[in-house]
Formats: C-alpha cells, sequence, structure tokens
C-alpha cells in the first residue's frame, strides 16, 4: 500500500458528486416547493407534493436493491471485498430508501384514501422487499465469527431479488388501489400534470439519484477505511509480539 | 445397512441419496425432528382455533366479518401458514445434526459436488414436510369445514419443492448466524410470499370444492412451476458458496 494515495482519500470526483448532490437537492426542492403547480384535491392538494420524496425514493431503493444483486454476483465471481463492501452499502441505503417510501406513503394515504394502508400489490411488494433486505442486514449483523458471511449475504441478495417479480405478479393478482403512473405524471398515465409538476419530479429523480450515488461512495469509503483500520490494528498486534499494554492514546 | 457399497463406488446420485438415507436413518434412530414439528404443527392449528368464529352456525360458514374472505379462505391460510411454520422449525434443524463432533467437515470431504449435498438436505427436508402434510391435511378435514379433493396433490406437491429449495438453501445460511432459528423464518418468509399465496389462493377453491378458474389456476400453477424451477437451480448453484 503506497502511502500516497490511501484507500479512503477522497478524490475529486468524490468531491464533485457531493456538491453536485446537494446542489440538485436545493434546485429540486425550490422547483417542490415554489415552481410545480398545486394537485387537484383528489391528489390531495397541497399533499401530492410528498410524491416528490415518495416515488424517487421508490425508485432509488430499486436501483439500491438491483446494485446489491449485481454487486453479489461480481462478488461470488471474483471475490473481491470492493463488490461485498458495495453490496453491503446498497442494501443499507435500499433499506433506508424503501422505509422512506413505508413512511411517506401511509401519511398521503391517510387523507386522500381514508386509510394508513392497503394490502394493494405495490405496497405489498414494497414491505415484502423492505423485510428481504432488513433480513439481508440481520443476517450480516448476527453472523458467527469466522463464517463465510460475505457469502452466504450475497446468495441472500441474489435470492431476494431474482424473487421480485414473483413477488410483483403474485401480489398483482390481489386488488390493485395504488395509483399506477403516480401522481406525477408518467408520461402512459394520462395524468393531467403539467410541466411545473414534470419539472419538480424529474428534479427529484435526479437529485435522489445523485444523493444516492453519493452516499453509496461515502458508505463504501467507510468500509474501506474499517477494513484499513482493522488491517492496521492487526499489523500492529503482530509487530508488538505478545501485546505489551499499550499506552491509550490521549485522544480518542 | 449391510449390503452399502463404499461410497467411492457410487455416482453422483447415489451418493446424494446415500446423504439423504444418512441424515433419515439419524432421524429414525434419534426422532429429535420430526416428532417435535408434527406436534408443533398441531399446537400451532389449536391457537389458530381460536381465532375462527364458530362455524357449525351456517352464516359463518359463508362470509367472515374480515372483508370479503370466506372460512375456506382463511383455512386454507391457516393450513399453509402452520406447514410454513413446523417446516422452518424442522429445516432449521437440517445443519444441526452436522454440528455436533464435527461432523460437518467429514460431510464435506465427502467427494461429491455441492449440489449433491445440497438436493440431499433438500430431500430429508422434503420427506419431514410431506410428513408433516400428510399429519395435517387430515387433521384439518376432521376439525374444520373443509374437503380434500385430488387436486390438493399438484399443489402441495409443488408448494414443497419451492418451500424445500428456499428453506434448506436458506437453513444452511442462517446456520452461519447466532440466532439460527429466529434468522431463518426472517429470511424465508419473504422470499416465500409467493409460493404462499400460490398455495393460499389454488387450496382455498378446493377446499370448498370449488373449481378454480382455468386461467387463474393456471397463472398460479405458472408461478409455482416457474418458482420451483428457478430456486431448486439457485439453491443448487449457490450451496458450493454458502458451505466452506
Amino acid at each position: 500500500m503506497s502511502t500516497t494515495a490511501h484507500p479512503g482519500a477522497r478524490t475529486t470526483g468524490f468531491r464533485a458528486l457531493a456538491v453536485g448532490a446537494w446542489a440538485s437537492v436545493a434546485v429540486s426542492l425550490y422547483f417542490i416547493f415554489f415552481v410545480a403547480r398545486e394537485a387537484d384535491a383528489s391528489m390531495g392538494g397541497q399533499l401530492q407534493r410528498i410524491f416528490y420524496l415518495h416515488v424517487p425514493s421508490a425508485w432509488i431503493a430499486y436501483i439500491a436493491f438491483a446494485t446489491v444483486f449485481i454487486a453479489s454476483v461480481a462478488y461470488l465471481r471474483t471475490g473481491a471485498r470492493k463488490w461485498d463492501l458495495v453490496a453491503h452499502s446498497a442494501a443499507e441505503l435500499g433499506v433506508v430508501f424503501s422505509s422512506l417510501v413505508l413512511i411517506t406513503g401511509p401519511i398521503w394515504a391517510r387523507p386522500v384514501w381514508g386509510t394508513w394502508w392497503q394490502w394493494d400489490a405495490r405496497l405489498t411488494s414494497a414491505l415484502v422487499m423492505w423485510l428481504t433486505y432488513a433480513g439481508y442486514l440481520l443476517l450480516r449483523g448476527l453472523a458467527d465469527d469466522g463464517s463465510q458471511i460475505a457469502r452466504s449475504a450475497a446468495i441472500v441478495g441474489i435470492a431476494g431479488f431474482i424473487n421480485v417479480p414473483f413477488v410483483h405478479f403474485s401480489v398483482q393478482w390481489f386488488r390493485t388501489l395504488h395509483p399506477s403512473g403516480p401522481a406525477v405524471g408518467d408520461a402512459a398515465g394520462g395524468s393531467t400534470l403539467g410541466g411545473t409538476e414534470l419539472l419538480a419530479f424529474f428534479s427529484a429523480l435526479i437529485a435522489f439519484t445523485l444523493l444516492f450515488a453519493w452516499l453509496l461512495a461515502v458508505r463504501v469509503r467507510l468500509g474501506v477505511l474499517a477494513d484499513e483500520v482493522g488491517r492496521l490494528e492487526l499489523e500492529g498486534d503482530l509487530a508488538d509480539g505478545p501485546r505489551p499494554a499499550r499506552p491509550v492514546p490521549a485522544t480518542t | 445397512m449391510s449390503a452399502v457399497p463404499a461410497p467411492g463406488a457410487r455416482g453422483w446420485a447415489g451418493k446424494t441419496l446415500l446423504l439423504a438415507r444418512k441424515d433419515l436413518v439419524i432421524e429414525v434412530r434419534g426422532r429429535d425432528t420430526l416428532p417435535p414439528m408434527l406436534v408443533f404443527s398441531l399446537a400451532v392449528t389449536l391457537l389458530l382455533a381460536f381465532t375462527l368464529p364458530d362455524t357449525s352456525r351456517p352464516s359463518a360458514r359463508v362470509v367472515l366479518p374480515v372483508g370479503t374472505a370466506s372460512v375456506a379462505d382463511v383455512l386454507a391460510g391457516f393450513l399453509w401458514v402452520t406447514v410454513l411454520f413446523a417446516g422452518l422449525v424442522g429445516f432449521a434443524r437440517s445443519f444441526e445434526v452436522e454440528r455436533h463432533e464435527g461432523a460437518i467437515d467429514a460431510l464435506l470431504l465427502v467427494p461429491l459436488d455441492r449440489s449433491g449435498l445440497y438436493l440431499a438436505k433438500a430431500m430429508t427436508n422434503l420427506a419431514f414436510i410431506v410428513a408433516v402434510e400428510l399429519f395435517l391435511f387430515p387433521v384439518f378435514a376432521v376439525l374444520f369445514p373443509i374437503g380434500l379433493g385430488a387436486g390438493v396433490v399438484a399443489v402441495v406437491v409443488l408448494v414443497d419443492v419451492g418451500f424445500v429449495a428456499i428453506g434448506t438453501l436458506f437453513a444452511a445460511l442462517a446456520a452461519q448466524t447466532r440466532s439460527r432459528e429466529l434468522m431463518l423464518p426472517v429470511l424465508a418468509f419473504p422470499v416465500l410470499v409467493p409460493v404462499f399465496i400460490a398455495a393460499v389462493e389454488l387450496t382455498s377453491d378446493l377446499f370448498l370444492g370449488r373449481p378454480t378458474g382455468v386461467v387463474v389456476g393456471a397463472g398460479w400453477f405458472g408461478i409455482l412451476v416457474a418458482f420451483d424451477l428457478i430456486y431448486a437451480v439457485v439453491g443448487a448453484l449457490a450451496f458450493e458458496y454458502v458451505i466452506e
């Protein structure tokens, strides 16, 4: 390991991503609250604005879980630690963003549908996804020492993602209440939403995507640094021999 | 047990069968998985029975005060919940037997592809779950107003294959954690959702003696068959990464 290129060093691209992500979040917030027209009362009026958070969160959750799948396959093929880190990091982010989906949805649904929750296809599959990846994180967290948990987690990451279409089709056969071209006007949805709402929606989508990329980079970097700390500790222990009482550093 | 040829003389299928047989012999001698599974399933059935309204009243047989579900819909759900619970309790033990005295090391020395190990464990688990169902379905038919037709067998076979494919793979995964018995259902239930829905949808019609719509029935059977095939392959392929 060279001394100049530290494994956790913040590169220029990393910094640019951070700036871009937060700038686009600011722009998107402006569009959402000051540009986008208020929606019809049937969609909740002002409440509909929560969808600029809700739908991009769902989008990012799926991106994150797809990332877990791809990184898990790559890890099993190559055995490279970085892929395991990417899968683990993406799973954490996926659970965070799908939690946001599961929290923001009911906040809107309660006044508009008159109920917090419906066992509708989209809601049910979102919950199944959340449980799948919560299980993935629990598996990693509760691993026995020295087990091959990275490989096992990769299996869960793969099996859980393959399951998505099955869950989708099977719960689809239940009644579906969820607005299908969500209240943000996808082109085919025949939605009444105009340009300002689309602007807000797509700016939010871009902001969330950049934010996800940045958070993933931050989380992977954290993992790299944690590995490095572990390696240095091990190295130090070996060099010190049978552990003389190591002086505790004054600063922690 | 006298005419068992040396393991090295057997092919892939022969070794796989021998391993499955080994687990079944252990079970026959120790009886520490199947009897608890059977009693457990009966205990779950008992508890679920307390959640039902009085089925002797004619009105209760038609509509329950939970949305549009009929008693048969709920009973099919009860039955499959019981099967899933009992199955996972049993599957969680399938790698327990290998933990004693380093048996897992000996198992890994068997000159057999990992997919064979997976299939052997899956066959043992399949034997357990079929035994539970052979016990539980008649018990349900006696205790609750459901009819068992021949069509139920086809559903049960397809459900069992998918259930065992997932259950065996995830049991091996869960065995690597500190909370094995808890982790298996946590991992397996979300993935088993499609199998469970298909099982309930198909059997609730059969229990009522109601013909399942051809299109609807074919759709659910299609989901089950695809699920079984994909997860049997995933399990067999993934097993070499799980067992090390």
